[in-house]
């Protein structure tokens, strides 16, 4: 108050720095422009505040003042005009503060208060260069320095909370896909869920198991809330956005740039976690990542891959849109070291975690989450800042370095856990066989893997690409490789090659020589058949490596026949009965008469030889139903001619001898019959004997 | 996953009479070498470590060529580089004797059959480590080269502690980046002493099998930290805008109510994140604003007010903290008796001690998430040699941290503590404040605004490359445990072999 009432024109005459001396003409010119006297301390009540008129007056004259003091610098009497507009000032702060009047709400006192703003500002900047009158300096700055403390915590109150005023959309908190734009890439629509080898080794009988490698495309909301996503994040209504414009040019232009890009930041940065943290996505330290279950850890990979996704495509346009509205009119180094700095922030926070997760042990079944972060690294994160314009320059560079050895680190990864995949098909040493030759879990779970690694043909063809060049800088010895090979087929290529040396081992298990040949036939078809069943995998194996494939099917189908099967017809030769004839019964002169003897032996023989291979061979498994049927017809086609024409040509020999039964148990058909339920698993009995 | 560690023999040949041919360079530069990043290795006896990238190196190499040095070994790796030239002469008999013994010499059947198809790196460095003996002449030159690690961790820790009389440079950014220097340093030698030539068995038979898995984990541990620590460098750094408010505000020859206003919340603000980050690194606790910026006089929304201005949000893990990993880092961190003190598990012990020491002196110094009982530190070897140095700065460290701790305030980082110290100063003028200040005291605030504007500048300058190399010890210490981790699994193999 004491300082207030020297604010006299008449009283204070204030004589200027010796070095202004020289323009004296100046003063004397300004002081005449000064168009209102100074009125004493006591005038302050008389002011009123909410009369526009008397404030548009006064900012003329301020106006007029600001005008001059540009052309002529050297300011040595202060205009009471000024005085005058900082207690308006004041009084407006005043009345936002105490809630007598809310901003943002009338958009015409708004603007009043920011022109007296701005003019005060202007003011104090002259004021503080030209130190004629340090109390009105004092004041001024002073009702500046209220002025802007009250912007800036309105700022903060429209930071803090955006949607304040107006209902908007609540954040949702399940993955939206790409709503952005259809040109980004799309997350991989591949499941991921795979049990590790060891677990399936475990539960080598309980094939559900495996069934469980079902492919779940994951579900994706295509919906129509897509489109309008963006006013999810960052949220602000249009009038919001306006209002922190006109608060940034405020503050900035009075030299309350850093509060402004503090405040700023800060709000925007717990803003972007809580994003983030709607999608499931928490701060997790990089040994708590090592020490996590991987059925935990799977899950928290894919929120991961959700989240970049969502961050990278969706969240950062819509804060570069925000930054560029809301410092529209300033320069853009501001907009961008603050994009900046978030972005390094959130990206290698995010890479952090990527880098934690390779440090888990590595084990075949983490393959596919794997090369699920490398896709989301290297389709969206890295375009995203290598396109990412100006507002990501301050800090390209070492993201894209830090994205690189990222990606490295989960190439070596990945390829380990070929190598795990190939260590384990090698190693996969069981004692005892698989009962009834199935198709062997192994078998199952190796070329399903594979299977499921063809989705990601030309990732896994990249990464296996990249080690490889890699390791071949160092490598010198190594020969120069045809340049098309492709690098996941000659993998693929190895793994069935173990795979196949690995069953062959197994097979050797069976004491009984054909159940071996089933097995391999079982094993080998369904390789065959699910490679050739995937488009992919097919390319990646070739032709000739199924043709060839099918040829061993067809030699351990013979092989097979023979084992089994030529017993069989041992007994159904004819040529020894014949033979025999005249050597058993020399002296019968009947030529044709047959030893009865022998041909009850052939029946009786030729019976229990069948009925055992039924009662073993029926509860044999031959799941795919092609093979099964094609065993059968091969089988019937080898023993029913047989069979029928020794039975047509014997049977009357036979047909006046007591128990003829005994002898000619079955009929051909019954034969075509009992050979149709060979293979069902099932170990059966034999049936009555038809009468 | 290979380490990507190759070795070439470049040369070996006689010191003065027969200059190494420009044939031999020309194979190494025809060959596929790519230096991605340089590295800063140190010297060991009777050779040189020469380091930086392809420019430095062929500098060296035409040095090396011009004076016809000793023999040249090149690593590479995807991230690390080093040549070796050994200083020291030979005769043209070894060297015609190690040209045999590179075609003949078979240290390891396992890996040598490796060496035909997959070019095991370990092979071959082994060849070198047989060449270097002979070489030498020296008998044992593992004893050496330990004697030559414990040596230089001695000597770059003398260094650092060398500092602790200058008030201004010790624990300042500057030293700390000295400190990562020299870390990165020991880490580079103690990967050469402990990997190079060695048989992976070696590794992996006691009393390694189970230090070694020890260090990894430790290595986990430290990354944590490292985060941790990096993100303390981010609040660091908005502890630096406030100061430029402060400046901004104070730096002018007139200072009004104005000003000082402006100044005051800077500065309360300031003090205030100084507190908190000490006190719980960052985290956000809305009642625990009563400092903070722009509270003052707004009495119906407190919260909304004020701005989080040190939650920088990307906060460690709630419940993680530094001063328990530190303990969990140190707690089982013995040294190696008897027999094993002067094999391989001394090189292992070292390493794991300058890792806690120098993750310990961070977390001292930088802004870092739940420090209580940092203090009470683990204990280092004092009687060993190569540990006094180190032991001596530890003490240093925690004297300082002891009446840091009794004050309250902000982390040991020497430009904080005199940040802190003009702070307060400030903050005391402007709470006396009536305009217009006396000559004299705005003479004084002058003075301490300057001296702020050198503590920010200092930060400026300093913050970013700190952060960087701290990255840079984040991926260098995850890459050798990738590489450990693969000779482990070689020695597996080796101890188990498989058929075909």
């Amino acid at each position: 108050m004491s300082m207030e009432k020297s604010f006299s024109f008449s009283s204070y005459h204030f004589s200027a720095p010796p070095r202004h001396s020289r323009d004296k003409d100046s003063e004397a010119s300004s002081s005449n422009r000064g168009h209102h006297q100074w009125k004493s301390s006591g005038g302050e009540e008389d002011l009123q505040p909410e009369d526009h008129d008397s404030i548009l007056r006064v900012s003329e004259d301020v106006d007029r003042f600001l005008e001059t003091s540009a052309t002529t610098p050297p300011l040595l009497q202060v205009p009471d005009c000024i005085p005058q507009l900082a207690k308006i000032l004041d009084s407006m702060v005043y009345r936002y503060n105490t809630g007598k009047r809310k901003f943002g709400k009338d958009e015409e006192n708004d603007e009043l208060f920011l022109a007296v703003v701005d003019r005060i500002s202007k003011i104090s900047a002259i004021l503080s260069t030209f130190p004629c009158d340090p109390s009105a300096f004092d004041k001024t700055t002073f009702s500046l320095e209220k002025a802007m403390s009250f912007l800036e915590k309105h700022l903060c109150t429209i930071l803090q909370d955006p949607k304040s005023s107006t209902a908007s959309a609540t954040p949702t908190t399940h993955y939206h896909g790409d709503f952005q734009s259809n040109s980004k890439p799309k997350p991989p629509k591949k499941s991921s869920s795979f049990d590790s080898l060891t677990q399936i080794q475990d539960e080598l009988c309980s094939t559900c198991v495996l069934e469980n490698l079902n492919h779940q495309v994951q579900n994706q909301d295509h919906d129509q809330d897509s489109s309008n996503s963006n006013q999810y994040f960052p949220a602000f209504p249009q009038h919001k956005v306006s209002l922190m414009n006109k608060i940034a040019t405020a503050m900035i232009a009075a030299g309350y740039q850093t509060e402004y890009c503090v405040a700023f930041a800060s709000f925007r940065r717990i803003a972007f976690k809580t994003a983030l943290q709607e999608f499931g996505y928490a701060s997790v330290g990089m040994e708590e990542i090592h020490k996590m279950q991987w059925e935990v850890l799977e899950g928290e990979i894919a929120t991961w891959n959700n989240t970049v996704r969502h961050c990278v495509t969706v969240l950062f346009n819509g804060e570069r849109k925000l930054y560029n509205s809301v410092f529209s009119n300033q320069q853009s180094i501001i907009s961008q070291n603050l994009l900046s700095d978030l972005a390094r922030a959130v990206i290698i926070h995010f890479l952090n975690y990527a880098q934690g997760v390779v440090l888990t042990l590595l084990t075949v079944e983490k393959l596919f989450k794997f090369l699920d972060m490398y896709e989301t690294l290297r389709d969206v994160v890295e375009p995203a800042i290598a396109n990412g314009g100006s507002y990501l320059e301050r800090c390209k560079k070492e993201l894209a370095q830090e994205i690189a050895t990222t990606k490295i680190r989960i190439v070596e990864s990945t390829v380990a856990m070929f190598r795990d995949l190939e260590n384990s098909v090698k190693g996969d040493s069981e004692r005892v066989p698989i009962p009834n030759g199935a198709v062997h879990p192994l078998t199952r779970y190796v070329v399903n893997y594979l299977e499921y690694a063809c989705e990601y043909k030309e990732t896994l063809e990249q990464v296996l690409r990249q080690c490889l060049h890699d390791d071949k800088k160092i490598e010198l010895e190594q020969d120069e490789e045809t340049p098309k090979k492709s690098y996941l087929g000659t993998r693929l290529m190895t793994i069935m090659d173990l795979l196949n040396l690995n069953l062959e081992n197994k097979s050797m298990l069976y004491k009984d020589s054909a159940l071996r040949w089933v097995f391999l036939m079982n094993n080998g078809r369904y390789i065959v058949q699910k490679v050739k069943g995937c488009k992919e995998l097919h390319q990646c194996m070739g032709d000739d490596w199924c043709r060839k494939r099918q040829s061993w099917l067809k030699l351990y189908h013979k092989n097979y026949r023979k084992d089994t099967w030529s017993k069989v017809l041992q007994c159904l030769n004819p040529d020894g009965l014949q033979g025999n004839i005249s050597v058993v019964s020399p002296k019968d002169n009947n030529k044709d008469k047959v030893s009865k003897q022998m041909l009850k032996d052939k029946f009786k023989s030729f019976n229990s030889t069948f009925e055992d291979i039924y009662k073993t061979q029926s509860s044999w498994v031959v799941s795919d139903e092609q093979l099964k049927s094609e065993l059968r017809a091969s089988i019937a086609a080898l023993v029913i001619p047989a069979y029928r024409s020794f039975f047509g040509r014997f049977k009357h020999h036979l047909q006046s001898s007591r128990h003829v039964d005994k002898y000619i148990k079955y009929h051909p058909e019954d034969i075509e019959a009992l050979i149709e339920e060979l293979f069902d698993g099932i170990a059966k009995t034999l049936p009555k004997r038809r009468s | 996953m290979t380490p990507n560690l190759e070795v070439v023999i470049v040369k070996a040949t006689n010191h003065t009479n027969d200059p190494a041919s420009e044939k031999y360079i020309c194979e190494i530069q025809g060959g596929s070498w790519n230096v991605t990043e340089e590295i800063v290795v140190g010297e060991i006896q009777g050779s040189e470590y020469v380091t930086g990238g392809e420019e430095e190196e062929k500098e060296e190499r035409q040095r090396w060529v011009k004076n016809g040095l000793g023999f040249g070994l090149f690593m590479s790796s995807k991230l690390e580089r080093s040549v070796v030239y050994s200083k020291g002469a030979m005769t043209p008999s070894t060297q015609t004797a190690l040209n045999k013994k590179k075609k003949t010499k078979k240290k390891m059947p396992a890996t040598t059959e490796n060496n035909h198809n997959q070019g095991s790196f370990l092979g071959r460095i082994s060849i070198r480590r047989n060449q270097v003996m002979s070489m030498d002449g020296t008998q044992d030159t593992e004893c050496e080269e330990m004697e030559l690690f414990q040596r230089h961790v001695a000597e770059r820790f003398t260094e650092l502690h060398s500092s602790t009389d200058e008030p201004e440079a010790f624990l300042s950014i500057a030293w700390l980046r000295k400190l990562l220097d020299e870390f990165l340093c020991c880490e580079a030698e103690f990967k050469a002493v402990l990997l190079m030539g060695r048989d992976p068995y070696q590794i992996a038979k006691p009393p390694l099998d189970k230090l070694l898995p020890e260090l990894l984990d430790r290595i986990i541990k430290s990354l944590d930290v490292c985060n941790a620590v990096s993100l303390g460098i981010d609040s660091l750094r908005n502890i630096q805008r406030l100061a430029e408010i402060v400046i901004s505000s104070l730096d002018h020859t007139l200072i009004g109510d104005g000003q000082v206003r402006r100044a005051k919340k800077a500065l309360s603000a300031l003090l205030s994140a100084m507190l908190h980050e000490d006190k719980d690194g960052g985290l956000t606790k809305g009642t625990e604003r009563s400092r903070s910026f722009g509270r003052r006089g707004n009495k119906d929304k407190d919260r909304s007010a004020a701005v989080p201005f040190r939650s920088l949000s990307w906060t460690m893990p709630k419940n993680w903290s530094a001063a328990k990993q530190i303990h969990m880092m140190s707690s089982n961190l013995a040294a190696p008796r008897g027999n094993e003190s002067s094999g391989l598990a001394l090189p292992v012990f070292i390493m794991n001690t300058v890792l806690v020491f120098v993750l310990w002196t961070l977390i001292a110094a930088l802004p870092c998430q739940e420090r209580n009982g940092l203090g009470s530190h683990f204990q280092l070897p004092k009687n060993l040699s190569w540990a006094q140095p180190m032991s001596g700065l530890q003490e240093r460290i925690a004297e300082e941290w002891k009446k840091k701790e009794k004050k309250g305030t902000v982390g040991l980082l020497e430009e904080m503590q005199k940040m802190e110290k003009i702070a307060q100063g400030l903050l005391d003028f402007t709470e006396s404040f009536q305009f217009p200040a006396e000559a004299e005291k705005l003479e004084e605030v002058r003075t301490q605004v300057e001296e702020l504007g050198d503590m920010c500048r200092k930060m400026d300058e300093g913050l970013e490359p700190l952060q960087m190399q701290i990255r840079e010890v984040f991926h260098r210490v995850l890459r050798t445990r990738t590489e450990f981790l693969h000779v482990l699994d070689q020695a597996a193999k080796l101890n188990t072999p498989t058929t075909s």
